[in-house]
């Protein structure tokens, strides 16, 4: 039986936001633009003091990319396990207004704040009526790729992200679903039992006055594609290494087990290619991706749990293991787990025979190597998600040449913007792991407390 | 007689796929004390909170069992759902029949079937004993004590500040700044340091709410979360504040320990931060002679990663100050030459890779991927003994001076301070955070709070981030006048204790002290963590936690057996 995960049921009750207003009525409400791990922390650390939150949320539920995750380094945490009590804590805050599957259409001063204009997508599911049943999902018939699993799975046409998704309310993919692409079908609407089902729902704005905003919309990965050596996303048996935490994921679409895309069999050689597109000035990008070096070993180490006979290689250029117990976890990869490194680069893969032939070089030696592996696990460099650069854009913060956002100063002010009450939060700045951004989230948190709270004080005080 | 309702979540199929639920519905209908049963889908959601809501009215229950996932899951979410139905949220236990019964046993329906009877049952017992209690508070006192003023005390006590709360910052040495004051530039940006610290030190003491002590230790502590005593040395009382930041930082690993590379004996090889004092004084001499230096070779990983000899974990920092006193080397010195020694560069943060490339191939220091086995001394010239991992050749190279990138170890004193606040502390001294992953800034203890490399070391950006947020925690601590606790815990009969003081030597958590004046043993409610050491210790059976008494427990195993 496959297993669902925690916080199953969990719904979302109507939501109180809690505005303090000071006399001059600058609000004491902060608008948190991403729900991964960041938007999360930052968002529960300034609902925690008392003051409100709207946190905005692209995707139908929050957990951002920690929500994909199999198991974390350097301890092997599960990541649902240690995930699942934040969303679910999220979900039912009483200062935090959730708004998911939307997006901020216009951020605007006013005054000493905000105005911020977000735009719901229609989920056609009336929130508020479903239940989180999950009838609908059985009995819609259209099959597609599930983008949450790296298009290792399917979903159906009215899905969420996953068993553990919160808020768990469904939403229908108009693309794909039968009935608005060809007028009939209707089963969601003919099973769900609480009536829930809307098809003529349409785009909601919401305005809200903050008075800061904390940006919080984290990665992308370098997309395969854009990478001919690497196969350019064509073999199938070459995935990026989020599709591979997907596969050792227990509610991922192999219950957690390593099967080829390709064919399902298990893999006896798997190699692991580092710096794909980082590093590289000339063809890609110039910078680290700085996570992909722990994710690797964690994966080659988990890979070999799941496959004991089985061989991990990886390709580095440098080790990059720069954390508590982060080098003693390689360590741990290449000594207990017989993780083969190997340091170099991979110039080309090929298919041939089901394999992946993997072609590079072993600079200790001075060798070309070539192993023909089962299965090959790219670790793209991470970039920014689009809509940061647009999100930059409507405040007039200025990115790097890559787009990533700028803070003011990289050494003493790393969670401030050049705009006073916009902070930023996580890997909206720049690749960083995950204790990293939660304390770079935490600290962005701290100066929208540091701000609200020295005007709460100053009413405080003058009303004694 | 009891009127309790139990409530059974089929958790869609997570419970119901494995345990037959209506069965179980069934079974535990007939129970003594259980007036009423159900099941539900799932019972967390809003609906599922509603039915409990309207049983307890309809039926009026006195107790409740939710029969459903882990307790660490949704204990507070049916509690309060109770609450605001009227019932005392402490007469509302869970049975986790998920974790424990559906998911270990997915292959045996039937016993999964029975041993979920069982748990409610038991549960059931536990109920039935269940006192109603109300949360205990206490008041918080809304100062911060932020210890060490480095760059991270000082954001931290400055962010504190700023949101509206007084700060007293403790510093040992006689300045302000800590290791960013020793430094001559930062990277990536090669920007002075002086430029950077000199603001950041002037708004944390010209702050009419930041109290700032150098010269100065903490040395006596009691207290928990919201109020805490503090003895400081050259204060003459003892000081009262309600939240804590530690922000001891690091120091260097000492040359003594490494015999390898002279131990201290040469003087013509340094570390890294009398390298960055030379850079500071704009002049590279000899220490030995005073002669000016043309060959300058870098040992990275001096102690670090090193789990036989010396230090396992990486420091972090070297990689970076190594470049970029190497470029500054060279930039002073254009006819000099720099050799940089390394296991992996790891140049991972905005810009860094880019330096480090730079670094390379535009200031043209010379990079050897190898480890330096040797230094040796000849003739009044130092030699560095290594090997070229990339070539496979062993290197010699001749130097004027050697630059030791040293481990970054816990300030001198930081063990002793964990030992007076009881922090924990990991297998390399630094202070153990709460959780690796998500809390980050936190210590395991309650109102301590982590900033900066005394948690491990890290560059100053990362520091100044984490500082923020541990600034964040006392912002959102101060935010309430008061500290809501859970009230189920350790008790004291006093007709029964005989202050025989077993309780104070087993608690973990020093929640246990003798009375002042009579003899009896106390609980302080704020550190108890109702783990049950005392009342297992206490041969009277003086002791006992609240809401879990002998009788409750006895009940509640007779139930499963």
């Amino acid at each position: 039986m496959a297993r669902e995960g925690a916080g199953c049921g969990l719904t979302q009750g109507p939501k109180r936001v809690i505005l303090p207003v000071v006399e001059h009525g600058f609000p004491l409400r902060a608008l948190v633009v991403g729900a991964g791990i960041a938007g999360m922390q930052a968002a529960l650390e300034i609902a925690n003091a008392g003051y409100g939150v709207v946190l905005v949320e692209r995707l139908p539920s929050i957990g951002g990319r920690m929500a994909q995750l199999s198991e974390t380094f350097p301890t092997l945490d599960c990541a649902q396990c240690i995930l699942t009590p934040r969303t679910v804590e999220v979900g039912h805050h009483p200062h935090i207004e959730l708004l998911t599957y939307a997006e901020v259409e216009a951020i605007v001063p006013e005054g000493t704040g905000f105005r911020a204009l977000i735009r719901r997508h229609p989920a056609y599911v009336n929130w508020d009526l479903c239940t989180g049943c999950g009838y609908c999902q059985e009995k819609c018939p259209t099959r597609v790729d599930a983008e949450f699993e790296r298009k290792l799975g399917k979903r159906k046409a009215i899905y969420t992200l996953s068993p553990q998704a919160v808020p768990n309310k469904p939403v229908i993919d108009q693309e794909h679903c039968t009935f608005f692409q060809r007028g009939r079908c209707r089963a969601c609407e003919r099973f769900c039992p609480t009536g829930a089902i809307d098809y003529a729902q349409e785009a909601q704005l919401v305005e809200v006055e903050v008075g800061a905003v904390v940006l919080a919309t984290g990665y992308e990965l370098y997309d395969l594609s854009r990478m001919p050596e690497y196969g350019g996303g064509r073999i199938a048996d070459v995935i990026d290494g989020l599709a591979f935490e997907r596969l050792l994921s227990a509610s991922g679409p192999t219950s957690g087990k390593v099967l080829r895309p390709s064919d399902g069999t298990v893999p006896r050689e798997v190699v692991f290619i580092q710096c794909a597109g980082s590093r590289e000035p000339e063809r890609h990008l110039s910078y680290c991706s700085k996570i992909c070096c722990m994710y690797a070993a964690k994966q080659a180490m988990l890979y070999r749990h799941r496959v004991h006979e089985g061989q991990a290689y990886v390709f580095y250029i440098d080790i990059r293991a720069a954390g508590k117990r982060y080098d003693e976890f390689t360590q741990r990869a290449m000594e207990d787990e017989h993780v083969v490194y190997l340091r170099g680069k991979v110039s080309r893969l090929v298919r041939e025979d089901g394999k992946v032939i993997v072609l590079g070089a072993d600079t200790l030696s001075g060798r070309q190597v070539e192993i023909a592996a089962d299965m090959v696990v790219v670790a793209p460099a991470l970039v920014p998600r689009p809509e940061t650069r647009r999100l930059a854009g409507m405040l007039g913060l200025p990115t790097d040449e890559h787009g990533w956002l700028l803070p003011l100063e990289p050494n003493l002010h790393p969670v401030e913007t050049i705009r006073p009450g916009v902070f930023l939060a996580g890997t909206v700045v720049g690749p960083m792991d995950i204790p990293e951004t939660v304390a770079h989230a935490s600290g962005a948190a701290a100066m929208v407390l540091s701000l609200f709270s020295r005007l709460t004080r100053a009413a405080e005080e003058r009303d004694g | 007689m009891a009127r309790i309702g139990v409530f059974i979540c089929h958790c869609g199929l997570n419970i119901a796929g494995t345990v037959d639920v209506g069965r179980v519905v069934e079974a535990i209908r007939g129970y003594p004390g259980v007036v009423f049963a159900t099941d539900y889908r799932y019972m967390c959601s809003d609906p599922g909170q509603a039915l409990i809501q309207r049983a307890i009215a309809e039926h009026e229950l006195d107790g409740v069992v939710v029969a459903a996932c882990s307790p660490a899951m949704h204990e507070s979410t049916f509690r309060q759902a109770a609450a605001a139905a009227g019932l005392n949220p402490y007469r509302v236990e869970i049975a986790n029949i998920r974790e424990q019964v559906s998911w270990p046993h997915q292959g045996e329906p039937q016993r999964a079937t029975e041993k979920a009877i069982e748990t409610i049952a038991s549960l059931v017992e536990k109920v039935r004993y269940d006192e109603a209690l109300e949360p205990l508070t206490f008041p918080v006192t809304r100062r911060a004590l932020v210890i060490g003023g480095g760059v991270a005390g000082l954001t931290a006590a400055l962010e504190i500040a700023r949101g509206g709360y007084p700060v007293l910052l403790v510093e040992r040495a006689e300045r302000l700044g800590g290791h960013v004051a020793q430094l001559s530039h930062l990277y990536p940006t090669l920007e002075g340091s002086e430029a950077h610290l000199a603001p950041l030190v002037e708004a944390v003491t010209s702050h009419p709410l930041i109290q700032v002590l150098t010269g100065a230790e903490v040395v006596g502590w009691e207290g928990q979360v919201g109020h805490f005593t503090v003895t400081i040395s050259g204060l003459p009382s003892p000081v009262d504040v309600g939240a804590v930041i530690l922000a001891t930082g690091f120091e260097l690993y000492a040359q003594q320990h490494l015999p390898e590379y002279g131990g201290g004996r040469y003087p013509d090889v340094v570390d890294g931060l009398q390298f960055e004092a030379m850079l500071k004084a704009g002049e590279i001499r000899r220490p030995s002679d005073g002669r000016p230096v043309r060959e300058v070779v870098w040992v990275q990983c001096a102690g670090s990663r090193d789990p036989t000899l010396h230090r396992a974990y990486c420091s972090k920092i070297c990689c970076m100050y190594v470049a970029k006193q190497a470029a500054l080397y060279r930039r002073l010195v254009p006819e000099g030459q720099a050799y940089v020694f390394y296991i992996d560069v790891r140049a991972q943060g905005r810009g860094y890779e880019e330096f480090v490339r730079q670094v390379m191939e535009e200031y043209g220091v010379v990079y050897l991927r190898g480890k330096v086995s040797r230094l040796v001394e000849r003739n009044g010239a130092l030699e560095v003994w290594g090997v070229d991992t990339l070539s496979g050749q062993a290197v010699r190279l001749k130097a004027d001076l050697v630059v030791l990138a040293l481990a970054a170890v816990p300030a001198a004193g930081s063990e002793a301070l964990a030992r007076l606040m009881r922090v924990a502390t990991d297998e390399s001294g630094f202070f153990a955070e709460a959780h690796p992953k998500l809390r980050p800034v936190e210590s395991f203890t309650a109102g301590v709070y982590l900033a900066g490399a005394a948690q491990f070391p890290r560059d100053i950006a990362e520091s100044v981030a984490q500082a923020a947020g541990a600034a964040a925690k006392v912002l959102q601590l101060f935010a309430r006048k008061e500290i809501v606790a859970e009230p189920t815990v350790a008790t004291v009969d006093e007709e029964l204790c005989a202050a025989c003081g077993r309780c104070i030597e087993v608690c973990p958590y020093d929640a246990r002290a003798m009375h002042p004046w009579k003899a009896l043993a106390t609980v302080n409610a704020a550190l108890c963590q109702s783990c049950g050491a005392c009342a297992v210790a206490c041969p009277n059976k003086a002791t006992t936690v609240k809401n879990l008494s002998p009788e409750q427990v006895l009940a509640m195993v007779e139930a499963m057996l």
